[in-house]
């Protein structure tokens, strides 16, 4: 899943160390979510996008995603 | 919630000093028993068990000791603390954990070893077996968990 983490940490000026410190995960799973490996969990994309002001699908881009 | 995982983390530097005080005691009776022991009428196998049993007694000190370095540290630094907890917490390491056969896999590998060294005074073949067995399974459960983290 594509997401603006990245861009949004580049803005704030932010390391992943920081990111994964306040939302409450490790460097290594936001650096899989930022390439794509990972798709995070629904507590866990409320809480960046809780983090950078904005809501879940400012963050995260549902429009590759298969639709029911 | 930090200062629930603060508790946790100071009641496993009190297990793992156990375990270090522990292990320490049962090596010294180790060596003990390898010098003082009848060398006449003790088998190969019987140098075998012994020794893989103190193989196992250092590495359980060892790996204590270790913990007790790196909790104890994690204690007295706030940053630390959190930083331990995300990682044990991190829903990406529960995920590859799980797909990796924990805590399953840890739990029959200790309860194997015990037998292993149990069966091992009776029958050397259990033993071999035993041991095998569990190297086996523990080298499938790393390599998933590797190649998880590879990919996940």
């Amino acid at each position: 899943m594509k997401t603006r983490i990245k861009e949004l940490r580049k803005e704030r000026k932010l390391s992943q160390e920081e990111l994964a410190l306040a939302v409450g995960t490790t460097r290594q799973t936001i650096t899989s979510i930022e390439v794509g490996k990972y798709t995070a969990s629904l507590v866990l994309a409320y809480k960046i996008a809780h983090y950078f002001g904005l809501t879940i699908e400012d963050v995260f881009d549902f429009s590759e995603e298969d639709e029911f | 919630m930090m200062e629930k995982f603060r508790k946790t983390v100071k009641r496993r530097i009190a297990i793992s000093s156990g375990m270090t005080l522990v292990s320490l005691v049962l090596g010294a009776f180790n060596i003990y028993s390898i010098i003082f022991s009848d060398h006449s009428t003790a088998t190969h196998s019987d140098g075998f068990v012994a020794g893989f049993q103190f193989g196992l007694i250092i590495s359980i000190f060892g790996f204590s000791l270790f913990d007790i370095v790196k909790l104890s540290l994690a204690i007295n630094d706030e940053t630390k603390l959190k930083i331990l907890y995300n990682k044990e917490n991190d829903e990406r390491m529960k995920t590859i954990r799980s797909k990796a056969g924990m805590p399953l896999i840890a739990i029959t590998s200790v309860l194997m070893i015990i037998a292993a060294i149990v069966a091992g005074y009776f029958n050397i073949v259990v033993f071999y077996t035993l041991v095998i067995a569990v190297a086996a399974q523990l080298s499938v459960s790393a390599m998933v968990k590797l190649y998880c983290m590879k990919t996940m």
